[in-house]
């Protein structure tokens, strides 16, 4: 073997990545060759060096990672998102077409039925039924909806719709308003406003008010990505008597693993005798591996029984 | 013997495995869970050493396996699912890692197991009442270090740390990277012969 060889054989010795006949010829050569004996063992010295360099991350950060990845997911961010080409787009843009006139079915049939009205009576046509109403901002919107169109005797017809004032409103967390708005988002119906809203709240765990707005979430909410928020918002209170009630009580009643594996996590941070009972009746109906092992491990080192008897 | 657990052990977890994936597969959420804890802390650790950033790592967690939820429907068990779920590992860790090198910054203080610590300071050796020219030496060889690892490119850098520090073959890494076994040796080769350079007298 030659020495140019050998140096290019050094690393894949080091990391046992030769046949062992090849490895046999390397430490052939080294045994002859005194320079490219010293290669090797710079070699050597690099590994301890660079496994000092090695970092394990946080388990904080882990759990804070799997909860962001189950709520995302709950939250819908798990659809596929259509990549951007052009055949993609128009699909996706006739598609969203469709989708709009089904919105709109009812106003559009409105509006055909006013049509008809309008050109039977022959009258001066009204304002249209989408209209913005006077006195509302730049960045505010109205959306109608027809309720009922009643033609009179004299020609001319009765509308009756519902408006809706979209308005922004931004402001800081700490804002007594923007937190009541939140709270009030929090029991929306749609589930995406309400992950981002219990998201939102959970930095402010402190205010009572948030405080049960999470518990509420935890307890009730049919998302399971806003129950995983909840949780995460309720980490900082999970030594409080009442959170710890809900707690024992989500662990026991909630379908979800995932939100299982979270509140385990926490409740069994702060220790007490009410586990003991409550772990052990998990463990008779728990079938998720890691809630079970979990339950198991705080039950042994809290020298309790694994079961009831 | 040990051999033969170890073995039996693999081919158990392996059969687990694949069992949760054809439930993933066939929409059961908590099947995908368990999935991706048996992988993620793996997948979590590669990103931090890879980016030392905990932000960054997070973000490439997150894409990760929402493109495995995303794509699980098209595995067809004719690789391994550490082959399968690796390649977008490393796409997506080469993504981040070529857009680093555009910013061409790397965080002094990481997130860790054991708190916040100074990529310098996690070099110092022993107690705080180490011979401060051993100190000197140990911080030195860190920073020749990090430089060492600046002047690999993304693809060498992936190569190096799969084989490195998480033992992977290179017949493995070669798999997941698309390329050959060669190619993948041949890139294990200049990453360490990079290194070997830039630590100079060091080693």
């Amino acid at each position: 073997m030659t020495c140019d060889l050998a140096l290019k054989a050094i690393p894949l010795y080091f990391y046992g990545e030769l046949t062992p006949s090849e490895e046999e010829r390397v430490e052939q050569h080294m045994h002859e060759c005194e320079t490219c004996s010293r290669e090797l063992e710079r070699q050597r010295a690099l590994g301890p060096a660079l496994d000092r360099r090695r970092i394990e991350p946080s388990a904080g950060l882990l759990e804070e990672c799997r909860a962001d990845l189950m709520a995302a997911i709950q939250g819908g961010a798990g659809a596929e998102a259509p990549s951007a080409n052009p055949w993609r787009l128009f699909l996706a843009a006739l598609e969203h077409s469709f989708r709009g006139w089904a919105r709109f079915r009812q106003p559009l049939g409105a509006v055909a039925l006013l049509a008809l009205g309008f050109f039977a009576a022959r009258i001066t046509p009204i304002a249209p039924f989408v209209a913005p109403a006077p006195r509302v901002g730049p960045a505010d919107q109205v959306f109608s909806t027809v309720r009922s169109v009643q033609p009179d005797n004299a020609g001319g017809v009765q509308i009756a719709l519902d408006e809706t004032h979209r308005r922004v409103i931004s402001g800081r967390m700490d804002d007594q308003k923007i937190q009541r708005l939140l709270l009030t988002a929090a029991r929306e119906d749609n589930p995406a406003v309400r992950v981002e809203s219990v998201d939102l709240l959970k930095s402010q765990p402190a205010s009572s008010e948030v405080r049960d707005a999470l518990l509420n979430a935890l307890a009730h909410d049919s998302n399971a990505g806003v129950r995983l928020k909840a949780v995460e918002g309720l980490k900082p209170l999970g030594s409080e008597p009442e959170v710890r009630k809900v707690l024992a009580q989500v662990l026991l009643s909630d379908d979800n693993a995932a939100v299982r594996m979270q509140v385990v996590d926490l409740l069994v941070e702060h220790r007490d005798d009410a586990i003991v009972g409550v772990l052990q009746n998990l463990m008779q109906k728990e079938d998720n591996s890691y809630v079970r092992l979990k339950s198991e491990k705080v039950l042994k080192e809290m020298n309790a029984s694994i079961g009831t008897f | 013997m040990a051999e033969h657990t170890a073995g039996t052990a693999g081919a158990r977890l392996s059969s687990q495995v694949d069992s949760l994936i054809r439930a993933a597969q066939r929409g059961d959420q908590d099947a995908f869970e368990q999935l991706v804890r048996v992988y993620d802390q793996s997948v979590l650790r590669q990103a931090m050493n890879l980016l030392r950033s905990p932000e960054e790592a997070r973000d490439v967690y997150q894409e990760v396996f929402l493109k495995v939820f995303r794509n699980l429907h098209t595995f067809r068990f004719d690789c391994s699912f550490h082959t399968w779920l690796y390649r977008i590992v490393t796409n997506v860790c080469l993504d981040h890692l070529r857009k680093r090198i555009v910013r061409k910054e790397e965080p002094a203080v990481v997130e860790t197991g054991e708190g916040r610590v100074d990529r310098t300071e996690s070099f110092e050796e022993g107690s705080a009442h180490a011979d401060p020219e051993r100190k000197l030496w140990n911080r030195q060889l860190q920073e020749r270090i990090e430089e060492g690892l600046q002047d690999l490119t993304p693809r060498e850098r992936m190569v190096f740390e799969m084989r490195h520090y998480d033992g992977m073959r290179l017949r493995n890494i070669g798999e997941i990277l698309g390329t050959t076994e060669d190619a993948a040796k041949n890139c294990l080769f200049r990453a360490t012969q990079k290194m070997r350079s830039a630590l100079g007298d060091f080693v």
